[in-house]
């Protein structure tokens, strides 16, 4: 389970997540949508402590963190409990698919190499690149590449996996793909957060989603609240103009 | 006292002054080796921001490129010992490997460290995400990378530091140099021994410059 409580976080003087409080239950996929500038990645990357809140605490499966107490190690046990997918994909570029999916298993884990690379074989093999396994991300398609991000986030044995916006930097023939290896763990209630703009892909697989706006969560309800019976007019403007475009 | 160039005189000098090229070469690797380590300590100190240390290690690298190498030397084998007895059993050969190692390792950790910043941040992102911790994530990720852009700088430093090898002759070490010097003082013919020792520098170079060349070529092809 996935606890946040008042969560802030500001750059110098610019307050960009403002007393953000949710529950993540395990098997739950959430989606984030709102407008950009509004602090969605910016809060995701506070789940993982990429950013460091100014204030709150953070709850994923044993580790409990707060912003103002935090140590190093909580940090690294929090960091183990969650993997994220992001939008640029991050694969480690002098690796080969194959290692960077198997890397988190020998260093953080410390699995014996030939099982960390048998696991990172299969994972692979699941998200359908089995004849892509020695390549580096230099030779991928940025459709190959994000499906080495989501292998190599669901390697990392984390209670929950974090997407920021994982199909924006895909070209369009590429977006697919990635949305049906997301489905498919979604249907294995692999917990995800997922910040996106494929509004489509929110209404069909999240189980709730949140509408943020301006450092807020403004309304959270099931995609079929949200995007059928909005009640707060912010969240019926942003999912009417959201819903158009696509 | 006027005399003609004379080459048969270089000819028959070559494979004597070649006999030292050997120490020459040793100290080189020597130095290289330690000032490779030292580099990468002090540049990991700079990244990371140790406290306290980093500033030891920024004046450190100061110093070292702020002053010349022979009187740095000069300082370490003829000027330490005055204060430090433990430095007057240290003889010329090492007194002249510590001289190079600390003098290029202040050079090489800054071009370490610019390699290591100019690695994108999104590669220590991706590991921390993951839970590696810092140190984790520089030996797996980063420095493996950072190596890449490195060497050929680092290649350099190299070169440089077979050339000054030649610097370790006023230390008294006997080394293709100071043979040179022996040489042209006992034959008089001082422009065709330091023709002889010059040539050999220079094919020396010429042979790390080529290997430098295919070393660049493999790394470019690495991924
Ligand atoms: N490292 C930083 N330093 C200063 N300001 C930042 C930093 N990161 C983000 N911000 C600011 O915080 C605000 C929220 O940014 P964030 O990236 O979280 O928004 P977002 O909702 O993800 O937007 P988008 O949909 O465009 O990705 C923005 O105003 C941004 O400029
Ligand atoms: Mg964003």
């Amino acid at each position: 389970m996935i606890k946040v409580s008042n969560l802030s976080k500001k750059f110098a003087d610019l307050a960009v997540l403002k007393d953000i409080n949710f529950v993540v239950d395990k098997g739950d996929i959430v989606v984030i949508i709102g407008p950009s500038g509004t602090g969605k990645s910016t809060l995701l990357r506070c789940l993982n402590y990429l950013e460091t809140p100014t204030t709150g605490q953070i709850h994923i499966g044993d580790v409990t963190i707060d912003a103002v107490s935090h140590k190093a190690k909580e940090v690294t046990a929090l960091r183990k409990q969650s993997s994220f997918v992001f939008q640029n994909y991050s694969l480690f570029a002098n690796k080969t698919a194959l290692q960077n999916v198997a890397e988190s298993l020998i260093t953080v884990w410390k699995t014996p190499k030939s099982e960390a690379l048998a696991t990172a074989e299969s994972i692979l093999i699941k998200v359908g690149l089995t004849d892509k396994l020695h390549a580096y991300p230099s030779q991928l398609s940025g459709g190959q590449q994000q499906r080495i991000g989501i292998a190599r986030a669901m390697a990392a044995k984390g209670e929950v996996i974090l997407f920021d916006e994982p199909t924006s930097a895909l070209d369009p023939e590429w977006v697919d793909e990635v949305l049906a290896v997301m489905k498919q763990l979604a249907v294995e209630r692999q917990t995800m957060i997922v910040v996106t703009h494929e509004m489509q892909f929110a209404k069909e697989v999240a189980d709730r989603v949140i509408f943020m706006e301006d450092g807020y969560i403004v309304e959270e309800g099931t995609p079929q609240q949200i995007f059928e019976q909005p009640e707060h007019h912010r969240t019926r403007a942003f999912v009417k103009r959201a819903l158009k475009q696509s | 006292m006027q005399s003609s160039f004379d080459l048969q005189y270089i000819i028959e000098l070559m494979p004597i002054l070649f006999k030292y090229l050997g120490v020459t070469m040793e100290m080189a690797l020597w130095g290289f080796l330690f000032a490779l380590i030292l580099a990468l300590g002090l540049a990991l100190v700079r990244v990371f921001k140790i406290p306290f240390v980093q500033y030891i290690a920024s004046l450190y690298i100061s110093f070292f490129r702020g002053t010349p190498l022979l009187v740095q030397l000069f300082l370490l084998y003829y000027g330490l010992p005055q204060f430090m007895p433990i430095f007057i059993g240290m003889d010329a050969f090492t007194a002249a490997v510590v001289g190079l190692s600390l003098h290029f390792s202040a050079y090489m950790a800054e071009s370490i460290r610019a390699s290591i910043i100019g690695i994108d941040k999104s590669q220590m992102e991706a590991c921390l995400s993951l839970g590696m911790t810092r140190l984790q994530a520089m030996k797996r990720v980063i420095l493996p990378q950072a190596s890449r852009v490195a060497t050929p700088s680092l290649m350099n430093y190299f070169i440089d530091m077979i050339k000054s090898t030649s610097l370790a002759f006023t230390l008294g070490v006997a080394e293709i140099m100071a043979k040179a010097q022996m040489e042209a003082s006992s034959s008089f013919k001082f422009f065709e021994s330091f023709f002889a020792v010059a040539l050999i520098y220079w094919v020396v170079v010429l042979f790390f410059t080529r290997i430098q060349y295919l070393l660049e070529n493999r790394l470019n092809k690495a991924y």
